[in-house]
């Protein structure tokens, strides 16, 4: 028997996904005066709800519907993903490095990968704005060898400790400036939210606010004008008109199964990289047979991430390890230029100093995978005090065969699970490579006692692509508002519409590209319902 | 039954809620095991080949109650599970995975020595660990042997360092949880 559906109140807009880039949607939308709804699959999570401790952190990871992930280098889901409001946004590390104008121009520069639509000068300003708006503590003019001048940022450079300072003279003796990192966090206090107190756990959630997650930022800020956020709803399909021209809504599923729909007269899809083309895809009408916004065949492909070279540094001394943030205390671009390691094409951005823990992913545990029984609890010994790492974050490339799909299989709603099909090029493993090498070689000018690349399986970091922007439906899925070029009221908000992924945490630019379109969207609001 | 407030304070001492009597109490898996808890999923066998696979993977893991965690865990929802696997894309649910895994460890062991992995000699056991993290076991029938190294260890290292205890046993300051100033 079918399940009766439930009809909502016609909205203006219904904003599919809590996280980053849908809080800064709501916020701008709901401050202009429209009626909004957001619908999160996962919880409501509050601050009380982010315990200090690895374990525990794991419940605001990815839960649901799995994605099923191949090929040759399989992208890490659960691990990057965010399960509730806030998304992934809510145990992301905050480093707030930005694009740079190299990453908007490589097909114009290099002649490989993709144009995008815009230049750095149109997402700077709002760069600027959401420094102001979320609390970034950082040396702006400092960041002017790397970038072209913007204002200042509204705090202060973080405190440093001993293991992120000692890389600093080893990466000048290798031609790397170090220099304060940008972080969306707390260097004294702002907006009412206290300064960090540097205890490491940022990467489960900062209970105090003292971290920038939307909860404490642009979710808040919807909330307090009105935006409703509906958590426990999971949508499957977009509604479309019977003409085939125009989005009517969502439809969804509650905590209790009830199915529902959600009139509105924009849709924002706003869950991630992976999950608006598994969207879009569902959404096949007799007039888009292929999906939505999908006549180009392009939903779903290009999908990149970033992958790290983590050299471990081993001292006697008290390095202060348990000190710090997760993400880290310097930072730098010095090998930013696509052409920077011979023999491999691809931005790397370079970061030292980040707080430790014992256990997870990132914990020192893992610092030597091979270590077990008695040998693994000497080094936990050694290394609680001693051990600090250099990561060097490396692009991947866009590359139309790494793509998201629909499985024949499918979920408890009866909606296709979707297919992660990913594989790193040559280029990408020389860039890996070539980080390593250089790793190594500064963390021997450390001084240190030990120093080791921590090599493993290939990491896959971060997820873009899969919805690009561009100018022409022909080949791309979206503008560079967002703004889909088949349907001018479906949305999609995210690191989906990056066309290349440059080697920075994508978060800032996640923001300010939101706020960009966001803005955009209420600005020609009437032109556009 | 166990309440929010109760939950939380529990939480953050690394408690989980076990089931004795009838009756839920919050116990950390130390506990769990220290008072008898009866597993809720595992076999006893199952139980003792984890316990004895902890063991050796990080010293202390056995009485810090390594199968009454995995246990605890993989008997409630998936999206309340804190499982490392569940951060490394295993599909829940997540008793299949680790049953599997026991049962391609005991099979493994079995094939070499006609015993299964809990009691072969502690010297046996670790060869047979070195050979598991490197996908060198002859006989070995389930998921990849790397892998369950890789989920096993994180369990155990879970166990005995992720905890306030184990921080302090590591000598470094577990810095323990914020408890918010206000809600935003």
């Amino acid at each position: 028997m079918a399940t009766p559906v439930k009809s909502g109140e016609k909205v203006d807009a219904v904003i599919v996904g809590a996280g980053a880039s849908g809080s800064v949607f709501a916020a701008t939308l709901a401050k202009a005066g429209k009626k909004v709804v957001l619908l999160e699959t996962g919880p409501d999570w509050q601050l009380s709800d982010l315990i200090s401790s690895d374990i525990w952190g794991r419940r605001i990871k990815a839960a649901g519907a799995p994605f099923l992930l191949e090929g040759k280098n399989p992208f890490g889901y659960s691990y990057q993903s965010g399960w509730g409001v806030g998304g992934a946004a809510l145990h992301y590390f905050a480093n707030f490095p930005r694009l740079l104008p190299t990453d908007f121009k490589m097909k114009s520069e290099h002649d490989r990968g993709l144009d995008w639509p815009i230049s750095y000068q149109d997402v700077a300003r709002h760069y600027d704005k959401v420094a102001q708006d979320v609390g970034v503590s950082g040396d702006a003019k400092a960041e002017e060898i790397w970038r072209p001048a913007g204002k200042p940022y509204p705090m202060p450079p973080m405190k440093t400790f001993r293991n992120g300072e000692l890389w600093v003279t080893a990466c000048a003796e290798h031609g790397i400036r170090l220099l304060p990192a940008c972080v969306g966090m707390n260097s004294t206090e702002y907006k009412g939210r206290p300064a960090c107190i540097y205890d490491g756990w940022c990467h489960v959630g900062c209970p105090i606010g003292a971290l920038s997650n939307p909860i404490v930022t642009y979710l808040g800020e919807a909330r307090r004008a009105g935006a409703e956020v509906r958590a426990r709803s999971t949508v499957t399909r977009v509604l479309m008109n019977k003409e085939g021209t125009k989005a009517i809504g969502v439809e969804y599923y509650d905590a209790a199964r009830q199915r529902h729909t959600q009139p509105a007269s924009v849709v924002v899809l706003a869950a991630w990289s992976a999950q608006n083309p598994r969207l879009l895809l569902n959404s096949a009408t007799p007039k888009q047979p292929k999906g939505l916004a999908n006549a180009s065949g392009l939903v779903g492909k290009y999908i990149m991430c970033h992958f790290a070279s983590g050299t471990w540094a081993l001292f006697d001394e008290d390095v202060q390890n348990h000190l710090g943030t997760t993400g880290a205390q310097f930072m730098s671009y010095d090998r930013y230029p696509k052409t920077s390691h011979k023999g491999a094409f691809g931005s790397t951005f370079i970061v030292a100093g980040s707080a430790l823990k014992t256990s997870d992913l990132g914990g020192f545990a893992n610092a030597r995978l091979d270590l077990f029984g008695p040998d693994l609890h000497a080094f936990m010994k050694r290394a609680a005090r001693g051990l600090t790492r250099l990561n060097a974050f490396g692009e991947e490339l866009p590359n139309i065969e790494n793509r998201v799909e629909l499985a024949t299989e499918k979920d408890e709603f009866g909606m296709p699970l979707g297919r992660i099909v990913h594989s790193f090029d040559e280029d990408a493993a020389g860039v890996w490579n070539a980080n390593f090498e250089e790793g190594l070689k500064i963390a021997k000018a450390t001084g240190a006692k030990e120093v080791w690349s921590g090599r493993g399986a290939m990491p896959t970091i971060h997820l873009m692509g899969g919805t690009i922007m561009g100018t022409r439906a022909s080949s791309s899925v979206v503008n560079s508002y967002g703004q889909t070029h088949e349907i001018a009221n479906l949305w999609i908000a995210g690191p989906g519409i990056f066309p290349t992924a440059g080697a920075s945490n994508p978060t800032y630019t996640i923001f300010a590209l939101s706020l960009r379109g966001a803005e955009q969207l209420a600005a020609k609001w009437g032109s556009i319902v | 039954m166990v309440g929010r407030r109760d939950f939380m304070r529990g939480a953050a001492l690394g408690a989980l809620a076990f089931t004795i009597g009838g009756a839920q109490v919050l116990l950390t898996p130390r506990e769990a095991r220290a008072r008898g808890v009866p597993f809720r999923l595992l076999q006893a066998r199952e139980a003792e080949t984890l316990e004895a696979m902890g063991e050796t993977l990080v010293p202390g893991a056995r009485d810090a109650g390594v199968a009454h965690f995995i246990d605890q865990q993989i008997s409630v929802p998936p999206e309340e599970a804190l499982l490392e696997a569940r951060i490394l894309n295993v599909r829940p649910p997540y008793a299949d995975f680790y049953k599997a895994a026991i049962g391609a460890i005991d099979k493994a062991a079995a094939a070499q020595s006609d015993q299964r992995f809990a009691w072969l000699p502690a010297d046996a056991q670790r060869e047979f660990v070195n050979l598991m993290r490197q996908n060198k076991l002859q006989g070995w029938q389930g998921p990849p042997s790397g892998f369950v190294y890789f989920v096993l260890r994180s369990d155990a290292v879970d166990v005995v360092y992720g905890t306030v205890e184990g921080y302090e046993a590591l000598g470094i300051p577990y810095q323990a949880h914020i408890m918010p100033l206000k809600r935003w």
